[in-house]
């Protein structure tokens, strides 16, 4: 499967890296048919994301026999995804092994970042590639073997639309959004909101200095999916992060 | 602009069919996309048309059976028809909505020249 945005790129354009390491080309042959007369109707009554839906459960069944409890973090891009992997795990990981794959569409950075921490971390660019698929993630999980009874923390891409509808395997999408955007981001992106089991509320230390009505944006998001759960956290200042590290520390526990 | 994957895919899975079918030329594809499928319905005609080029399905046509969203509220059992997410209970203004219909995105079937 070819997994792209708009321009018709092979596979073979994303690269999954660790931080350092260079990839490989390969060629993409197809096949090329001829006319017939005549014509009948095929049933077919196949879902379109079937194949990715597969290799999901796929990725599903690999952490359920490892006890790993992985969690794709969505968002628009500078809702501050990955300031808050770097202080999650910095605080988690002396109870809690964790692992981090990392999509993007072009650089090591956010790898590099991570890495900083001490947990293995692989990066997926996806090249032109809008959101991570499955395939991406079971390629990526061969790279960075996670151990058992371990957090693995999947940082789609930075994209509030296009993510929503690729099953990854993970328990649950969490959607990171910041204060620093419009309350109205959940009605205004729905099926993420949609999608997702968890809301974090990031960067709520600057509340004070922004027009953003906390109470309104739950509500938004409640009205497009009332089983969401809210973390309101500052991953700079720590504010709040005690309440999320906790979940996640019984995650683990209850898998 | 996820519809080039969708596009690429519906390829796929019809030209998967039409081989199957011992077809060499698919006329059209009856794809039903739901309302709240997350899927733009021209913006997927459009990849579908660059993405079939030189394919079994090159020259088909796309015919998109759009299904509307339906929404059953938890708390009154209304059951109503929903364009989009945000869901409130026509009837007892309530937020517990579970969307039942819309999000459908499959191969209906295909037509193709034998």
């Amino acid at each position: 499967m070819c997994d792209t945005c708009g321009c018709g790129q092979p596979d073979d354009a994303v690269t999954i890296r660790k931080p350092g390491e260079h990839h490989h080309d390969h060629e993409y042959p197809h096949d090329h048919d001829h006319d017939h007369d005549h014509r009948h109707e095929i049933n077919v009554e196949r879902d379109v994301l079937g194949k990715n839906n597969l290799l999901a459960e796929r990725n599903r069944g690999y952490f359920e026999a490892k006890n790993i409890t992985a969690l794709n973090l969505v968002s628009s891009p500078g809702s501050g995804k990955t300031t808050l992997l770097e202080k999650t795990i910095t605080a988690i990981r002396d109870e809690i092994d964790c692992s981090v794959v990392e999509g993007d569409q072009q650089t090591l950075r956010d790898a590099e970042r991570v890495e900083a921490t001490g947990a293995p971390v692989v990066q997926v660019n996806t090249g032109t590639g809008c959101h991570l698929d499955a395939d991406m993630v079971n390629r990526a999980l061969k790279v960075i073997e996670p151990v058992d009874n371990s957090l693995l923390f999947i940082e789609n891409v930075g994209n509030l639309v296009c993510p929503a509808l690729f099953d990854l395997g993970e328990a649950m999408k969490v959607v990171v959004i910041s204060v620093t955007e419009g309350e109205d981001k959940p009605q205004k992106y729905p099926t993420m909101f949609d999608a997702a089991g968890i809301c974090i509320i990031n960067k709520i230390d600057l509340l004070p200095y922004v027009e953003f009505d906390l109470e309104k944006c739950k509500e938004y998001a409640l009205q497009v999916n009332h089983h969401l759960e809210f973390f309101e956290v500052s991953a700079t200042t720590g504010e709040g992060l005690d309440t999320w590290l906790d979940w996640l520390k019984d995650q683990v526990k209850s898998t | 602009m996820h519809e080039m994957s969708i596009a690429m895919s519906v390829i796929d899975i019809a030209s998967r069919e039409a081989e199957a079918g011992g077809a060499v030329k698919i006329e059209s594809i009856q794809l039903d996309v739901g309302k709240l499928a997350g899927v733009l319905v021209d913006s997927l005609q459009f990849c579908f048309s660059a993405a079939s080029k030189d394919t079994r399905a090159e020259d088909a046509e796309l015919l998109v059976n759009e299904l509307p969203g339906k929404g059953e509220c938890q708390d009154c059992g209304t059951a109503f028809e929903v364009d989009n997410f945000i869901t409130i209970c026509p009837e007892c203004s309530g937020f517990r909505v579970e969307i039942v219909q819309g999000r459908e995105l499959r191969v209906a079937s295909i037509t193709v020249e034998d």
